[in-house]
């Protein structure tokens, strides 16, 4: 048979840009497949410029600030929103028909760069503990791969994404030098912290919590981010190159201070530093923050073709041979059409790179890769505890990224037998999340009868003082929270719209009574007051012991796909070649056994390196 | 129908006593113009023309002065009650760009807008919390690591007496 591709590959988010670019780098020919419109596939100067402002008058001009909000809605190819989240199930008006008995609480985007477009960018890396969870703790899997293993992948992800941060500083349970390695740095110096962190940091370093016995050490540490900084001199790598005599991918380079800020993909000189917009979700005007056009911009172009408008359907496998012989996609010319052309798209590869959600939809409207009845399983995401209150003094939040600062103290220890671990970042944009401060502070100053020199005063002296504390509860693996298709919803395409089983375990609703216990020590400590109100109309709200807490989303959409070591409970191999299909790859985060603490992203691009190298040794073989 | 003037020279300062901005503030964000549009597009020409009938009396009666003008309007013009919430709603405008009732009135969240894009970059609610508005205006690299500078913005008014 004769392929024209080497590779086909569905999705042009972080995974997808990184074959994209690895693959055809090394001389591959490549046909990217991506649902989103052709406007925002642009990456020249002009164009992408004008596409971009787009998106950031469209941002201006929403009342609700939502994630999704700056980028088209398209009814061909919809992506879930958490506006449409409601406290109810089964629920099926937005684009996820929810299941329950919990909504599912994240959102993803369907479009050119994908979900990056929108992420925080907070890249902090797993803990070796992270990939043993079964042996350690018996919760969940282990991986089938060590924290080790990843290590030099991880470095890769650093460059590719541009991380700044201190290496130093990372330093908390399972957790120092030693994860990093004696001279690591990143390739750029740590973005200042807050000013509303070192008010924070006053009394909450070296704080001493006790929970159900035990006592803990608070600590604080700078969050590594996905955002532009001041390169650091002593980062020596400059590029990551395919090596045709080893047959390895490899982080080339050793020559100190030649690292080269990514600016906006319409002009290098833009957003060569975070300029403190204090909107990195959903948008970066200046694209300091990095998204994965920037990585999909690098790509040799001309082995690259793409085809935007272009949602993929079904794959098609060959059941004599167990192979796929194509990719069936169906293009649209206008996105609120149900008119369609459906093609198919033929390569020696396939790689799905479409989120988890997606990757799992497609696979299971195939009946591909499922030998294991794990596609679709394991459904995870970091469970959002928030606590708010106000602190005794101003502190100036709704400056700077999203969180500089982050409490390592409870991602890992011997509880993780008994509630989830919990990273704890210091979110910078007060009350914002949940109460939609500060316009809801305007509404209540008025319901209060205030006006004029009082309305401004009581603005100034109370958001001023915002605390915001959050807690991401890392879920574990329960094959029963999962994305399964039905031919009773599609969508205006005619293909499965995400039909999803959710809870939240003992395990989770334990941990945020802790979590809570924790806060509210820290606040104590800080002399904060507790506004903090989860309400039984909240979407996510649970109890736990005849108390209820309410979490919300962290967009982390991991696991229905999953690695492992066995055929008989995994879908992808450590390589993520599927073990149904050797001509089948999946990327992105739904290869993860299990979340950790760590915001995914960064762990997912280390893997789909991994996978990078695998394909072009398969390709060579 | 129309109104029976152009009510601009009131407009701004009978907004200075509503929002706790000086007239010179109210005027730097460009949206003196676009928002008395709205106004007068978003309400009957009769509840305009009352409105400022009002708004006249209590900054004539008021005289400047600062507690009798704001007892004037906490009596006269603030109550949702009168002039169909216009009061309210002017000061929102001002504070968040949005016009209240239409967003109230949106089928969904996603569908809710501001006045204009510019009107949520000019919103003065970010000014009296000592920030700008997420996403422009940004104050630079290594900014948030410092308390916010520039003129302190919550000290006491000194210019709102320009109201007539
Ligand atoms: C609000 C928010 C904040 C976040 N913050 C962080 C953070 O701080 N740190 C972190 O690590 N992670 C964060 N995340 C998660 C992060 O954004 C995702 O893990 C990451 O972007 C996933 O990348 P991906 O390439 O796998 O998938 P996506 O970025 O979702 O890309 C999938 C691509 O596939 C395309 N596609 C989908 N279906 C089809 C189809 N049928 N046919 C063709 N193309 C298709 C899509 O259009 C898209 O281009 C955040 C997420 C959200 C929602
Ligand atoms: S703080 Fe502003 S400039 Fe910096 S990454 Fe976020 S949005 Fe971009």
């Amino acid at each position: 048979m004769d392929h024209e591709y080497d590779v086909v590959l569905v999705g042009s988010g972080i995974a997808g840009a990184v074959i994209a670019k690895t693959l055809t780098q090394a001389g591959k020919r490549v046909l990217l497949l991506e649902a989103g419109l052709a406007a925002g596939m642009a990456l020249s100067p002009e164009p992408s410029y004008a596409n971009y402002q787009r998106y950031l008058e469209t941002f201006y001009s929403k009342a609700n600030k939502a994630t999704n909000g700056p980028y088209p809605d398209l009814p061909d190819a919809q992506s879930p929103d958490v506006l449409q989240i409601e406290a109810k199930t089964p629920y099926d008006e937005g684009y996820l028909v929810q299941n329950g008995p919990l909504p599912f609480a994240s959102d993803c985007l369907r479009s050119p760069g994908g979900t990056t477009l929108h992420w925080l960018g907070n890249v902090p890396r797993m803990l070796p503990n992270d990939f043993q969870m079964k042996t350690l703790y018996g919760q969940g899997v282990d991986w089938p791969i060590s924290y080790d293993d990843l290590k030099p992948w991880y470095e890769m992800a650093e460059y590719e994404i541009g991380v700044s941060g201190d290496v130093a500083a990372q330093v908390g349970p399972d957790m120092d030098r030693s994860n990093y390695g004696d001279d690591y740095v990143f390739p750029m110096k740590e973005i200042p912290q807050s000013y509303q962190d070192q008010v924070w940091m006053k009394n909450t370093e070296n704080l001493s919590v006790s929970l159900y016995g035990k006592d803990y050490n608070v600590t604080c540490v700078s969050m590594p981010q996905g955002r532009n900084s001041i390169p650091n001199p002593a980062y020596r790598k400059t590029g990551i190159f395919w090596n045709d005599e080893t047959k390895r991918l490899e982080l080339a380079g050793d020559e100190p201070g030649k690292y080269e800020v990514v600016g906006a993909i319409w002009d290098q000189n833009t957003g060569n530093r975070c300029e403190g917009n204090a909107s990195c979700v959903p948008i970066c005007p200046v694209q300091a923050k990095y998204n994965a056009l920037k990585t999909l911009k690098k790509s040799d172009h001309s082995k690259l073709d793409i085809a935007t408008q272009a949602v993929v359907s079904k794959l098609l496998v060959n059941d004599t041979t167990g192979k796929l012989d194509g990719i069936e996609y169906k293009v649209y010319a206008n996105p609120a059409s149900p008119i369609y052309t459906t093609k198919v798209a033929k390569g020696k590869i396939y790689v799905l790179a479409a989120g988890a959600l997606e990757n799992a939809k497609i696979l299971l409207s195939s009946n591909a890769a499922n030998s294991s009845d794990q596609v679709g399983r394991n459904l995870m995401d970091h469970l959002v505890m928030l606590m708010w209150g106000l602190f005794p003094e101003k502190v100036y939040p709704y400056r700077g990224p999203g969180c500089t600062t982050y409490l390592p103290t409870f991602r890992d220890g011997e509880f993780r037998k008994d509630f989830a671990a919990w990273i704890s970042p210091l979110d910078n944009w007060g009350w914002s999340w949940p109460t939609f401060a500060p316009g809801s502070d305007v509404s209540n100053g008025l319901a209060a009868g205030k006006f004029g020199k009082a309305l401004r005063d009581s603005l100034a002296d109370t958001v001023t003082r915002q605390a915001l504390l959050h807690f991401e509860c890392e879920q574990a693996p329960d094959p029963n929270n999962r994305i399964t298709v039905s031919p009773q919803y599609t969508d205006l395409l005619g293909n499965y719209r995400p039909v999803i089983q959710y809870d939240a375990s003992d395990y989770m609703r334990k941990s945020f009574e802790a979590a809570k216990k924790v806060g509210d020590q820290i606040f104590a400590a800080n002399g904060i007051e507790d506004f903090t109100d989860y309400n039984p109309s909240d979407a996510d709200y649970v109890t736990w012991k005849n108390r209820g807490y309410t979490f919300w989303g962290a967009g982390h959409i991991v696991g229905t796909h999953r690695m492992g070591s066995s055929p008989a409970d995994s879908v992808v191999k450590p390589t993520q070649q599927t073990w149904d299909h050797d001509n089948l790859y999946l990327v992105g985060c739904g290869n993860m056994p299990t979340l950790g603490t760590s915001n995914p992203t960064l762990t997912m691009t280390a893997l789909t390196f991994m996978a990078a190298e695998a394909i072009l040794k398969q390709l060579e073989a | 129908m129309t109104t029976s003037r152009n009510y601009t020279d009131l407009f701004l300062p009978i907004s200075a006593w509503l929002t706790g901005f000086d007239t010179t503030e109210l005027q730097a964000t460009g949206m003196t113009a676009t928002y008395y549009a709205t106004i007068t597009t978003k309400n009957t020409a009769s509840c305009i023309d009352d409105f400022f009938a009002q708004a006249e009396l209590v900054l004539q009666e008021g005289g400047g002065d600062e507690d009798k003008t704001n007892s004037l309007i906490a009596s006269q013009l603030f109550p949702t009650s009168c002039y169909n919430n216009l009061a309210q709603n002017i000061i929102t405008m001002w504070y968040t760009g949005e016009w209240a009732p239409d967003v109230n009135a949106a089928p969904s969240l996603a569908e809710a807008h501001n006045i204009s894009p510019n009107a949520y970059v000019q919103g003065l609610m970010w000014t009296a919390a000592s920030t700008h508005p997420p996403g422009a205006k940004q104050p630079g690299y290594g900014s948030w690591a410092d308390p916010p500078i520039g003129p302190p913005v919550d000290a006491p008014l000194t210019s709102i007496s320009n109201a007539r």
